[in-house]
């Protein structure tokens, strides 16, 4: 144990110091940062002068029925910060003339209604455009006019309303519907469907997908350059290679994890600041409403399922000589990462599938696909035991078959054996 | 004295390939045993086994009675014949670093360290990085990293190949000191100069097989003089036509003589007496080389 401590001691402390670790961390903990600020910054540049800048103008020529209804809508919507103004110009010139005047973000013309239709309207502005958030306000906003327009005081607000609200489609399963299974209590269920939720599962699957991919290459190349400078052979005769193969796995599992918490750190500290907070809030996330117990299950098939990648690539590490030679060699590798992660991110709609139920169980997409089952989807208890004796059932043979190979891959120079080669070789060192 | 590392009839195999046939060897306390042959006759692949890398498939090699295990890895000390350390890292982490996998405490290993570079006067290269060292200090890196945890028995493949004279010298005095510490050593090397020097015992493998063993004293002792070397003030005439002597060159600053018969010594050196002031003569014994020549080259034809 101590000496796996030792191993794990070095592979950790030259990892974090090397150039290639400290800049790659450094960097994408920048892009970070610069990725979070964007809203932030998007706001500080749309936003640019703040007086007028979400003022818009009505020329309704005469149609002002219209132009209250707008104003009504407008005024009506939570938090809103557009304001709007009537423009008395009477032609087109004039009105472009008061509207710079006013600092108007544009203004909007309707045109003379024709036997009672619903009149065509234009939104002028300096670009020609609508802005997304002015878009996002005025086209409700001239449907609830065009609604009244039309009915023109047949219906009263409430059937308005009633019109307007897009239908509920709900949904149950047979059992439910049946009564055999009793509904669900309001509180979970309705968890499943919150953001939070959603956003955990993507996060964990990109992390696991991430790590296993980058962590699993730098194991390989760390065993492949062991090999080619023949510090193998001495490591070999003072560790037994179980020993060496987990130190090392264990090792740049940490330094993964340094990374993580790095970024992690990052994050917070950027989300703290008063400037994001308040695009942050504009999101309608709530942190305190994430799922524990989907992060709990997350994490034990991260790290599971991080080992049994890990030491695959070990073992393809081993039986390469050179650097050069390891791209091809972890390819099978990288597609099997490549299909869980793809499986996982792709099913998140629709989390009952076959397929899913079908990977949450073989224990390279299990990883991916069992989180998204948990976070998104319906399981049993039962299917989540399996899913992770399966697992750790595969991190045993394949932990088992991979100091095997590992131990006759490392002695095996020259051109990549295949695999017959290699039980070859394994009878012959009686490994 | 008994011997410390046992070699008793190991054969390995790849396929239906012998590598190595029925090898046994003996190297005790205090000795330096040289392992000599050509390219492919099973040097490496011995060194091998005796490291537990791969293991026999027959016979049993035993260290200080006890077959291979734990505890034998951290008496076990080797140089490979390419150097293996890490390009990338400091000298003093990774020798400290592979003293502690040998179990050693991390204090003692950096104060062994400390004591050989400056026995190797090296000691501006602690906190170097390898791949920054010329060739022929990498390697007394990796001797150092090889002797660092204090082994008991030492396998040196190639110590001194692509060293200058002054560091082989250097090497060979620090080899010397293991071994008069008591450390037994396994010693491979195409320099026979080397095994001269060194080795009492030596074993020389021929594609797989033993074929020539012992004491080098008794070896040679094996193999007829075939050469006699003779130094006298003026010229001697005549030397040729000795029964025996089947072959003359050189001028009377050393004549070096073939002779196919060790009697032909007394008849020269009475005809060189008789003509001349004889200054040198000797019956030359075998040089390892030439036995190493012999007996190699012997079973190629």
């Amino acid at each position: 144990m101590n000496r796996l401590g030792t191993v794990i001691g070095f592979t950790f402390k030259n990892k974090v110091r090397t150039k290639s670790f400290v800049i790659t961390t450094l960097l994408l903990a920048l892009l970070m940062t610069i990725g979070i600020h964007v809203p932030f910054f998007i706001q500080l540049f749309t936003g640019g002068d703040e007086a007028g800048a979400n003022k818009i103008g009505i020329a309704d020529g005469g149609q002002t029925e219209i132009t209250q209804q707008i104003e009504d809508y407008v005024s009506a919507l939570p938090g809103n910060e557009i304001e709007i103004v009537t423009l008395q110009g009477a032609d087109t010139a004039a009105l472009n003339t008061e509207a710079k005047e006013q600092e108007l973000k544009g203004y909007l013309t309707i045109a003379p209604s024709e036997g009672g239709a619903f009149p065509a309207v234009e939104f002028v502005s300096e670009s020609g455009s609508v802005p997304a958030d002015v878009q996002a306000v005025l086209q409700p906003a001239l449907e609830s006019a065009k609604t009244r327009f039309i009915t023109a005081g047949a219906l009263s607000d409430e059937q308005i309303a009633q019109l307007t609200t897009p239908v509920r489609l709900g949904a149950t399963s047979y059992d439910q519907s049946a009564g055999t299974e009793t509904p669900p209590t309001d509180g979970p269920e309705s968890d499943k469907f919150n953001p939070m939720n959603f956003i955990t599962v993507y996060v964990l699957m990109t992390l696991f997908f991430f790590s296993a991919m980058l962590t699993g290459n730098m194991i390989a190349s760390e065993v492949t350059s062991e090999k080619s400078s023949r510090v193998m052979e001495i490591l070999i005769t003072s560790v037994s290679p179980l020993t060496q193969m987990f130190g090392k796995v264990i090792g740049v599992f940490l330094v993964g994890l340094l990374q993580i918490g790095v970024f992690g750190v990052t994050i917070a500290i950027n989300l703290m600041l008063p400037h994001n907070r308040n695009v942050l809030a504009g999101f309608d996330l709530d942190f305190s409403q994430m799922p524990l117990d989907v992060l709990g299950y997350g994490l034990v098939f991260y790290i599971l399922g991080y080992f049994l990648y890990a030491l695959l690539y070990a073992a393809v590490g081993s039986i390469v000589s050179r650097t050069e030679d390891l791209g091809q060699a972890v390819t099978p590798l990288t597609m099997l990462s490549l299909a869980a992660f793809y499986i996982g991110i792709f099913s998140l709609n629709s989390t009952n599938s076959l397929l899913m139920k079908i990977s949450s169980f073989v224990p390279f997409t299990s990883p991916t696909t069992m989180i998204a089952r948990i976070g998104l989807g319906e399981i049993a208890f039962w299917e989540i035991l399996l899913s992770l004796a399966l697992l750790i059932a595969s991190i045993f043979f394949f932990g088992w078959l991979s100091a095997k190979i590992y131990r006759t891959g490392v002695l095996m120079y020259g051109k990549r054996p295949s695999m017959k080669e290699l039980r070859k070789a394994m009878k012959a060192y009686k490994i | 004295m008994t011997d410390r590392l046992i070699l008793q009839n190991v054969v390995k195999r790849y396929g239906d390939k012998t590598a190595v046939d029925r090898i046994s060897l003996g190297v005790k306390e205090g000795e330096i045993y040289g392992l000599l042959g050509a390219n492919g006759a099973g040097k490496t692949t011995t060194m091998r086994m005796v490291l537990g890398l791969i293991y026999p498939d027959d016979g049993t090699i035993t260290y200080g009675g006890r077959p291979y295990g734990g505890d034998v890895q951290r008496m076990v000390g080797y140089l490979p014949e390419e150097r293996g350390l890490y390009p990338k890292v400091k000298v003093s982490e990774q020798i400290v670093y592979l003293a502690k996998l040998r179990g050693m405490d991390g204090a003692e290993a950096d104060k062994n360290l400390r004591y050989w570079m400056k026995k190797f006067e090296a000691e501006e290269y602690y906190d170097k990085r390898i791949e920054e060292l010329s060739k022929g200090n990498q390697q007394k890196m990796g001797f150092i990293a090889a002797v660092v945890h204090r082994p008991q028995i030492l396998i040196l493949d190639e110590a001194f190949s692509g060293l200058d004279p002054v560091n082989v010298e250097l090497l060979k005095l620090a080899v010397k000191e293991l071994r008069d510490e008591g450390a037994s050593i396994l010693f491979s090397t195409h320099r026979m100069e080397h095994v001269e020097e060194l080795c009492r015992n030596i074993t020389i493998l021929d594609r797989s097989k033993t074929v020539l063993q012992g004491d080098i004293r008794e070896i040679k002792n094996g193999f007829p003089r075939e050469q006699i070397l003779l130094k006298t003030a003026s010229a001697v005439e005549g030397l040729d036509a000795i029964p025996g002597v089947t072959g003359v060159e050189g001028d009377p600053n050393g004549y070096l003589l073939r002779i196919s018969d060790e009697s032909a010594a007394v008849p020269v050196l009475t005809a060189a007496m008789s003509q001349s002031e004889v200054r040198h003569f000797e019956v030359k014994e075998p040089t390892l080389n030439q036995i190493f020549i012999r007996s190699v080259g012997e079973r190629n034809e």
